[in-house]
């Protein structure tokens, strides 16, 4: 082993300690280059998986049917997990990577985000592995060309994202309301729950800052469309059309009326857990959330909760009539690469084969658990196991039918590029606070998009129509 | 008449020095060393990084005072350098009142009074992240105790009051800590002083401003000095409770230091923010000790 330290990551190691971050850079970067290979080897002994899975029930899914089968498939490799809380794991895993040490597994951010730490060169090429293992043919091409930049692949998609509207299924049947499909029938249900002393819709970003873009993706694609999305991703029109102007003024319209949250302060003061028990009550009606919320919404629902009530969700209705409906975004949560300064490339890659691979272990983990497990492999609705919850079964065998039928939209976190994606929720935080105009807040989103587009920082956009 | 030889070194005793100082450096090796690394270390790649246009990975590009420039033009570093004064000027004031007033009240009581110190200081010793939980819970507009008091106002949420209302709860927490300070520092004030200005008649406010104050006004200087250093740390209770939110409302320079290094991917230019503040410090600490050698403090 020898002993290196160059100047380059002296002062990176230290830059960022001096930030005020815990980095054991300079340390870790006395430990020399790293051993690994990429393509080659068998892999064995111990790999590091740094993973943000919380609560103990879930971390104990991981541990038993994730962790225990792969070394029990793998006996020769020791997977070493530890759990972080979310937000805490991404800045771990930065500053870890930075200084050229950190987990041999990285559990990254979403796809635009990964993409600028590949652009670092901390991660990985995986495209040996990719052939070597065949994961093209194993994973969805839109979700593993998402990952792909000048034909390297850097990562592979952890979990499939989509939005839904879960509605309390119980206030519904009490109150006669219809499940609304349209701009008009939407907005006559909210008028008539707010008349009633019922909050139309709750979200908050009290605990996830960037909660603001996901109604910006529900409003964007919903309204604007996912063809001018397309268009406006590929540059072919700007970010100021009015259409996207438009979405931005209805979002604050509905803050405005009080729909959402009961208003912009409680959006931004009401903890997200507090939101979820009055959904589950029946003061809230519906919720648009991400389909990972799934495994969370039952909690507020049922005896545990102290209610009779039931959940249930439906697509987001069309709030233009040219945009199609039902009409989901497809978009990728996380990302699991390999880090670049890792020993035992060889033997992570084992272990994402291993979980990328065994498509029957892929689909019971996503039938046990639902939405977190959701990899972008390609199944037709008859494999799913029947044990799934039939809600979750619906979330996916209708994003099969919306990737088949090419009726699909984007989320923000996966096709806009790093900087501009942090932009669209803490500029709307300006334009929730009047602090900025939907017109400016689109023109600052064009500029920050213009110069990422021209650094080629934007991850490659699903073809246009059917996908796979 | 007497004379005093010079002493004269003899190779024992010079040996015996060197001896003493190398005992006495090879003690303080291990300081220095971790010193050199946690210390100097980043500190000398953090000038450098200002100078640079640096995502926080990979390489780094020079650019010269190009992070300055813009930071000096950045409207969002003047709001939140706003932010910090107004952070200031409240954490100093309204703690170090209740810590005076507190502390007086505890030099009267004999009966208790280690009790009410310990509850005094309780909020203290909580950890931040705990207490900042918490109260976000009691400063819900929903569920909170202003809700249940009947006041509908969204403290964390409302642009006007976000500022504000943490720095409430770091005040909530802190003072207690500065009336046990002061209370100690009350306790070295010479007794006699007081009985000398009771004999001549002083009533308690007269005793309290004219010998109590001055009495432990090094320690109050030494407090607004170290109010101005953790003002300009400000970091932990506004990054738990709004995270600089609404819309950059409660946003001080340490917390967007840390979005644009993290969030942003600007370390560079979180770099060249804290060196600004760095700098700041420096010259708050420099005209200290300048006033100090004047004898300000004690005069």
């Amino acid at each position: 082993m020898t002993a290196s330290l160059s100047r380059r990551r002296f002062l990176a190691g230290a830059g960022l300690t001096a930030l005020g971050i815990t980095s054991s850079s300079l340390l870790a970067a006395c430990g020399g280059d790293d051993g690994g290979s990429t393509g080659t080897g068998t892999g064995t002994g111990k790999i590091d998986f740094w993973l943000d899975i919380q609560g103990d029930a879930n971390q104990k899914y991981f541990n038993e049917n994730v962790a225990a089968a792969f070394e029990k498939a793998k006996p020769q490799i020791d997977l070493n997990v530890t759990y972080y809380k979310g937000q805490d794991l991404r800045r771990l895993i930065q500053t870890a990577l930075q200084s050229r040490s950190g987990p041999d597994i990285v559990r990254g951010p979403s796809a635009t985000q990964t993409l600028a730490w590949s652009k670092a060169h901390v991660l990985a090429d995986l495209t040996p592995y990719a052939e070597k293992f065949g994961w093209k043919e194993k994973l969805s091409s839109w979700a593993i060309e998402a990952f792909t930049m000048d034909g390297k692949l850097y990562a592979l998609p952890m979990r499939v994202d989509t939005m839904l509207l879960y509605f309390n299924k119980t206030l519904f049947e009490q109150k006669g309301w219809q499940q609304p499909t349209d701009r008009a029938s939407l907005e006559a249900l909210a008028a008539e729950a707010a008349g009633q002393g019922i909050t139309p819709f709750g979200s908050s970003n009290v605990d996830w800052k960037a909660a603001g873009e996901w109604l910006m993706t529900v409003f964007w694609n919903h309204y604007s469309g996912p063809d001018a999305l397309r268009q406006a991703l590929t540059g072919e029109i700007k970010f100021t059309d009015p259409v996207f102007v438009e979405a931005v003024q209805l979002l604050k319209g509905y803050f405005d009326k009080g729909w959402i949250s009961g208003g912009v302060d409680k959006y931004f003061a009401v903890p997200s857990q507090e939101i979820g028990a009055n959904f589950g009550k029946g003061t809230v009606a519906m919720v648009p959330q991400g389909n990972w919320w799934m495994s969370q919404v039952g909690q507020y629902f049922g005896a545990k909760a102290k209610n009779q009530n039931e959940w249930d969700w439906m697509p987001v209705p069309a709030l233009r009539p040219e945009v199609k409906h039902p009409l989901f975004e497809l978009g990728i949560g996380g990302s699991l690469a390999i880090n670049e300064a890792s020993k035992n490339k060889d033997a992570a890659a084992e272990y994402l084969n291993w979980y990328y691979g065994d498509r029957t272990a892929a689909l019971k983990r996503m039938a046990d658990v639902p939405s977190t497990y959701n990899i972008p492999i390609d199944f037709s609705d008859d494999e799913i196991p029947s044990s799934i919850d039939p809600r979750s079964g619906r979330v996916l065998t209708s994003l099969n039918k919306a990737v088949a039928d090419g009726d699909y939209g984007f989320v923000t976190w996966t096709w806009w590029p790093p900087k501009t994606d942090v932009f669209v929720y803490e500029g709307l935080e300006q334009v929730l606070t009047g602090k900025m105009t939907p017109a400016d807040y689109c023109k600052q989103l064009d500029q920050k998009f213009t110069e990422e587009k021209a650094d080629g920082t934007i991850p490659q956009l699903p073809a246009k129509g059917s996908g796979k | 008449m007497s004379a005093t030889a010079a002493p004269v070194a003899t190779p024992g005793a010079r040996r015996a020095r060197r001896r003493a100082a190398v005992v006495g450096w090879a003690f303080l090796a291990p300081l220095l060393l971790l010193n050199l690394f946690v210390v100097l270390g980043p500190s000398v790649a953090t000038v450098y990084y200002s100078f640079t246009d640096w995502s926080g990975l990979g390489p780094a590009t020079f650019i010269g005072l190009d992070n300055y420039v813009e930071a000096f033009g950045d409207q969002k570093v003047r709001q939140a350098l706003l932010h910090n004064v107004i952070w200031f000027a409240v954490f100093l004031t309204v703690p170090g009142a209740m810590g005076l007033l507190g502390a007086y009240l505890l030099s009267q009581v004999r009966r208790f009074q280690m009790l009410f110190r310990a509850i005094y200081f309780i909020p203290y010793v909580v950890a931040s992240v705990v207490n900042a939980a918490v109260w976000k819970m009691l400063l819900s507009p929903t569920s909170g105790i202003g809700h249940l008091l009947g006041i509908e106002q969204s403290w964390l949420g409302d642009p006007s009051t976000s500022l504000l209302s943490v720095n409430f709860v770091v005040d909530w927490h802190f003072w207690g800590f500065l009336a046990v300070i002061f209370l100690a520092a009350m306790q070295g004030v010479d007794p006699s002083l007081y009985d000398a200005a009771k004999v001549d008649g002083a009533g308690a406010w007269q005793q309290y401003r004219h010998i109590t104050l001055p009495g432990i006004r090094p320690t109050m200087v030494f407090i607004v000095l170290m109010t101005v250093i953790w003002t300009l740390k400000a970091f932990d209770y506004i990054f738990i409770m709004t995270e600089g939110g609404p819309a950059g409302s409660s946003e001080v320079v340490a917390t967007l230091m840390y979005k644009q290094a993290f969030n942003e991917y600007s370390a560079g230019y979180a770099a060249a923010l804290g060196l600004s503040m760095t700098l700041v410090t420096a010259v708050i600490l420099a005209v200290y000790q300048w006033m100090r050698k004047k004898g300000w403090e004690d005069a």
